[in-house]
C-alpha cells in the first residue's frame, strides 16, 4: 500500500446540518433509506458525521463470502455490487455501518470516497459540502499532531483500524437557566 | 443516443435567508444532481441539506402532475381535469360573481412566501388586473422587528454579512443559522478562526447554540429586558461609546436616566432567567470586544412585546459604539428588493371605480368573515399552505365553508389542498425564469429553466397569462394583465438604469454568466446619519409614541390564562421551512416531525415518559406527539416543530405583536405567546 486516505473531523465545528450527509445523497443518487453517509447526536450534545472509514483492517473485507470487497493501493475500501449476493455479512459486521443495505436491489452499496470526483481532482461530496471545516479529509500516514483516534461516541476502533482522525472535544462556557 | 448533459443556473426559491445560486445538472431532460453556484459569493458552491435534496422535491412520487378537482370540497374524491376546464370553470365563477355583485370585491387571494422569487407576484399582478377586489396585508414573519428598527434608525438595512468575518465578537441573539442559514457559519467560523469569540443567546440549545463558545439561556420573551440589564450594567460602569451617545442618541439622558431608575437588576435576573455574574460577564465581553456584531432573530419579536425586545437589543448595540462599524453592527434583515420596480406586484388594473379592501394575513379568516357587502365568495392561494401554518388555522374550516370556490396552485396535496375545489399543478423552480435576491445577503441571481415543467405543471405567472386570456375570450377587456408579457420580458423590465447601475451589470442577460452582488459598500450608518427624524439613533422615539408606543424600549411581562401553564414554541426544523419539508424522507425516519420536547420536571409533574403518547391542548385546539424529554429546555417550555399531519398551529393564540403597522400595514404575529397543557394518552 502506498498512501491511506482518511476523514478528519471536528466535533466542535460539525452543527448537525446534515449538508454532507444530502450531498452525499446529491452526488452518488442513493435510494431512499441508503445513507453512506450520515449524520447523528451524540449523548455529548455534539454530532458526528460517519461514513465508511476506509479501514486499515477492513471488516467487510475480512467476512464477504464473495470477495466482493478490495482494499486500493491508496487505501480505498471498494465493493463490487455483482459479487454481492446480499448475505448481509458485511452490513452487520461494520461497527461503523457502513455498508448500506438497499432491500430492492437485495444488494450492500457504500461509500467510494466519491472516487470519480477524486478522479477529476475533487474533494469528496460531503467534504465540499461541508460549511463549517468538521469534515476534511487527510493523508493518515501525515495526520496533524492535534488530532486523536477517537472521540467519545465514535464506535470502538480496534477491530478495524478505521481511517479517520479526530481533533478532541473542547468544554465550552455555558450558562443554563437553573431548574 | 449520445447522453446529454447540461448545467443550468437556478435559484433555490425558499423563504430563507440564503437565497442559494445553483448549478442543477440535466441529463437527457432530467434533473440529477445539483451542487452550489461557486461563482455565488456568499454560497460559495454549497448548499444546504435541503438544497441537496432538491432531486427528490421535484421527483417526488407525492408532486401533483395534473390539475385536479373534488365533488364535494374535502372529501378527496379528486378527478383529474383539463387546464383548459380548469380554466373555463374558474373562469366563468369569476365572471358570474363579478355580474353578480357588480364588482370584483368577492374576489380574494391568499399568498405569501412559498416561493419568494420575483415573478411570483403574478398572483397579485393577475389579481390587480381585475380592478378592484379584495387584497391582503401585513406580514406573519418578521413585521414588528421591522418596525422597532424603523423608530430606531429610521430605516433598516443590514451590514453585509460577509463583513461578520472581520468582527472580534458576534452575538448570535434568538437565531439558528445552523438550521436555517447555514452559510452564514462559514463567515462567523472565519472571524473565530481570526480569534473571535461567538456568544449565542437562546431559550433553546440549538444547534448553533452548541457551536458557541459562551451560550446563554434566557426565558423566552424576555430578550429585551435582558438587553436592558446589559445596558443598565455597562453604563453604571461607564462602558459605552460616550462620544456616539452624547452626539447621535436621541434621547440619551431619558434612556440613562430609565435604566438607571426603572430597570432593576434583581428583576432583571429573575424574569430572564440569566444569572448576575452572566450579565456582568457578558456587558464585559460586550465592551471588551471591538466591533461586535450583533444578530437578532425572528423568534424573538414574535411575541406581544416583540418590537420592544428588537428596540432593546439594537439599543445595546448603540450604545456600545458598534452600530455604523465595520465588522459590527447589527444583523436583522436587508431589504434589497426595494430597489426594484417590481413590476407584477405593482401592476395598476382598470379604474373601475371602487375601492379595493385590504384583509390582515394574520387574522384573514376571521376578517374575510366579517366582509359584506359583497361578502367574499372566491378564493385563490398560492405560495401558501394556511390550514397548516395560519395563525388562525381554525378559523378556515368555517371560512371556506362559506365560499362558493376555493383554487390552490402547489406542487403538493397540503392540507390546503385537501380543502380546496381545485388543485393546479405548480412547476418548481427548475422548470421556468425567475429572478431572486435574498433578505439577508447582497446577491441578485438569475434562475432559468433547467427541465421541462413536470407533466402540466405551471408557474404562477404562466398561470395569470392563461386565466387573464380565458377571462379576456369570455369576456373582453374584463383584465388588463398584459398575458402576451413573457416572464424573461418580465425580468427585464425589473432592470431600471439604477438597478444595472447599483449591480454594475450591463444587461440582465448578464446574469446568464453568474450573480452579481451589490456594488457600493452597504454597511450602512457608516456616515452616522440616521434616517430619523432628528438624524440621529432614537433610543427614545417620538415616532413610537405618536403611534401609542412607549418611548424608550420597555420590557412588558405578559400576562396568560395560567390553566394553561406550559409555553409553546414552534421554530423550524432542520428537514424543511414551514410545512415545506420535502428533505424529510431523504434524512431518514426523523421523529423530530412527530416529537414534543418537554423538560424532566414538567414531564414528571405529569407522569409523562420519554416516547410517551401526550396530547398538547389549550383553548385553542390540540395536537398528539410523542414526548421528548429533554434536559436542556428550561422548565415551563414545550417545543414542538412546525408542520405534521395535525399542525402545531391549532394551539396558535392568535395574539398580536406590539409593532409591524409602520411598514406592513398590521401587527406581526405573537406566534410565541402560546400557552398549553400537555396529558399522556392512556392506553385503554
Amino acid at each position: 500500500m502506498t498512501e491511506q486516505i482518511g476523514f478528519l473531523f471536528n466535533a466542535d465545528r460539525c452543527v448537525g446540518c446534515k449538508s454532507c450527509e444530502m450531498a452525499c445523497k446529491n452526488e452518488n443518487s442513493t435510494p431512499l433509506n441508503v445513507n453512506w453517509r450520515r449524520v447523528s447526536s451524540l449523548k455529548s450534545g455534539k454530532n458526528i458525521s460517519i461514513s465508511c472509514n476506509h479501514c486499515e483492517s477492513p471488516e467487510c473485507f475480512r467476512v464477504c463470502t464473495r470477495r466482493a470487497y478490495v482494499k486500493r493501493r491508496d487505501g480505498i475500501v471498494m465493493i463490487d455490487v455483482n459479487r454481492c449476493d446480499g448475505c448481509m455479512n458485511c452490513v452487520s459486521a461494520c461497527p461503523y455501518n457502513a455498508p448500506q443495505f438497499d432491500i430492492e436491489k437485495n444488494k450492500a452499496s457504500k461509500c467510494t470516497f466519491c472516487l470519480p470526483r477524486r478522479e477529476a481532482g475533487l474533494m469528496p461530496a460531503c467534504v465540499s459540502a461541508c460549511h463549517t471545516g468538521a469534515l476534511s479529509t487527510i493523508n493518515m500516514e501525515q495526520y496533524p499532531n492535534d488530532t486523536v483516534a477517537t472521540i467519545e461516541g465514535f464506535p470502538n476502533i480496534r477491530l478495524t483500524k478505521p481511517s479517520i482522525r479526530f481533533y478532541p472535544v473542547k468544554e465550552k462556557a455555558r450558562y443554563w437557566i437553573k431548574n | 443516443m449520445m447522453d446529454d448533459l447540461k448545467i443550468h443556473r437556478n435559484v433555490c426559491p425558499r423563504n430563507c435567508y440564503n437565497t442559494c445560486a445553483m448549478l442543477s445538472h440535466v441529463l437527457n431532460g432530467k434533473l440529477i444532481k445539483l451542487e452550489g453556484d461557486p461563482a455565488h459569493g456568499y454560497c460559495q458552491g454549497r448548499l444546504c441539506a435541503k438544497g441537496y435534496a432538491y432531486t427528490r422535491y421535484v421527483y417526488s412520487p407525492e408532486r401533483l402532475k395534473y390539475p385536479l378537482r373534488q365533488y364535494p370540497r374535502g372529501s378527496g374524491n379528486w378527478v383529474r381535469i383539463t387546464w383548459d376546464e380548469a380554466l373555463s370553470q374558474i373562469s366563468e365563477k369569476i365572471i358570474e360573481l363579478n355580474h353578480r355583485y357588480a364588482s370584483n370585491l368577492s374576489l380574494s387571494y391568499n399568498k405569501f412566501s412559498g416561493n419568494v422569487g420575483f415573478l411570483h407576484y403574478a398572483t397579485e399582478g393577475m389579481f390587480n388586473s381585475l380592478g378592484s377586489h379584495t387584497k391582503l396585508k401585513g406580514n406573519p414573519c418578521l413585521s414588528a422587528g421591522l418596525d422597532a428598527i424603523a423608530y430606531s434608525s429610521g430605516e433598516g438595512r443590514n451590514p453585509d454579512p460577509e463583513a461578520m468575518s472581520d468582527s472580534k465578537l458576534i452575538v448570535i441573539w434568538g437565531a439558528n443559522p445552523a438550521w436555517t442559514a447555514i452559510h452564514q457559519l462559514n463567515f462567523i467560523n472565519q472571524a473565530r478562526d481570526k480569534g473571535a469569540v461567538l456568544v449565542v443567546i437562546d431559550p433553546v440549545y440549538t444547534a448553533t447554540a452548541g457551536l458557541a463558545d459562551h451560550y446563554i439561556q434566557v426565558r423566552p420573551g424576555s430578550d429585551g429586558l435582558l438587553a436592558l440589564g446589559i445596558s443598565k450594567i455597562l453604563v453604571e460602569k461607564g462602558k459605552y461609546d460616550a462620544s456616539f451617545v452624547e452626539n447621535h442618541v436621541e434621547g440619551w439622558d431619558s434612556f440613562r436616566r430609565y435604566l438607571q431608575e426603572i430597570v432593576r437588576i434583581e428583576e432583571v435576573c429573575s424574569l430572564t432567567g440569566v444569572e448576575e455574574s452572566t450579565l456582568q460577564f457578558f456587558a464585559d465581553l460586550l465592551w471588551q470586544y471591538d466591533p461586535v456584531a450583533t444578530w437578532c432573530g425572528f423568534g424573538l419579536q414574535r411575541y406581544q412585546n416583540g418590537g420592544q425586545n428588537v428596540r432593546a437589543i439594537y439599543a445595546l448595540s448603540a450604545i456600545t459604539g458598534n452600530v455604523g462599524k465595520v465588522g459590527g453592527g447589527f444583523y436583522y434583515f436587508h431589504p434589497g428588493i426595494e430597489l426594484f420596480p417590481l413590476n407584477l406586484l405593482n401592476h395598476s388594473g382598470p379604474d373601475d371605480g371602487q375601492i379595493s379592501r385590504s384583509v390582515d394575513i394574520n387574522y384573514f379568516p376571521s376578517q374575510v368573515l366579517s366582509l359584506t357587502d359583497p361578502p367574499v365568495k372566491l378564493l385563490w392561494i398560492a405560495g401558501r399552505n394556511p390550514l397548516s401554518q395560519d395563525q388562525e388555522v381554525q378559523k378556515w374550516t368555517r371560512l371556506i365553508s362559506e365560499l362558493e370556490m376555493v383554487v390552490t396552485v402547489d406542487l403538493f396535496m397540503t392540507k390546503t389542498g385537501e380543502m380546496s375545489d381545485i388543485v393546479l399543478p405548480a412547476a418548481s423552480h427548475f422548470e421556468d425564469f425567475d429572478l431572486n435576491i435574498s433578505y439577508w445577503h447582497q446577491w441578485l441571481a438569475l434562475n432559468e429553466p433547467a427541465i421541462p415543467p413536470y407533466f402540466e405543471a405551471k408557474s404562477d405567472l404562466e398561470i395569470a397569462r392563461q386565466l387573464t386570456r380565458r377571462l379576456n375570450e369570455l369576456r373582453p377587456g374584463f383584465s388588463n394583465f398584459p398575458s402576451e408579457r413573457t416572464a424573461e420580458e418580465w425580468i427585464e423590465r425589473e432592470f431600471t438604469p439604477e438597478v444595472l447601475r447599483h449591480y454594475g451589470l450591463l444587461s440582465w442577460r448578464d446574469l446568464s454568466a453568474g450573480p452579481a452582488k451589490l456594488l457600493e459598500q452597504n454597511n450602512p450608518w457608516l456616515d452616522l446619519n440616521f434616517k430619523t427624524k432628528s438624524g440621529k439613533f432614537e433610543v427614545f422615539s417620538k415616532g413610537a409614541k405618536e403611534d401609542q408606543l412607549p418611548a424608550l424600549p420597555r420590557y412588558r411581562n405578559e400576562k396568560h390564562d395560567s390553566s394553561f401553564p406550559l409555553r409553546l414554541l414552534t421554530p423550524q426544523n432542520i428537514t424543511g421551512i414551514h410545512s415545506q419539508n420535502w428533505a424529510l424522507e431523504w434524512i431518514g425516519r426523523d421523529e423530530r416531525e412527530d416529537v414534543v420536547s418537554i423538560n424532566p420536571l414538567d414531564a414528571a409533574e405529569r407522569g409523562i415518559k420519554d416516547e410517551d403518547g401526550v396530547r398538547i391542548y389549550n383553548a385553542q385546539g390540540k395536537v398528539t406527539r410523542k414526548a421528548r424529554i429533554n434536559s436542556e429546555l428550561v422548565p415551563g417550555i414545550v417545543l414542538l416543530y412546525q408542520g405534521g399531519k395535525e399542525p402545531v398551529n391549532n394551539l396558535l393564540s392568535g395574539l398580536s405583536a406590539d409593532m409591524g403597522k409602520r411598514n406592513s400595514g398590521s401587527d406581526g404575529a405573537a406566534l410565541y405567546n402560546a400557552f398549553v397543557e400537555v396529558k399522556k394518552i392512556e392506553r385503554d
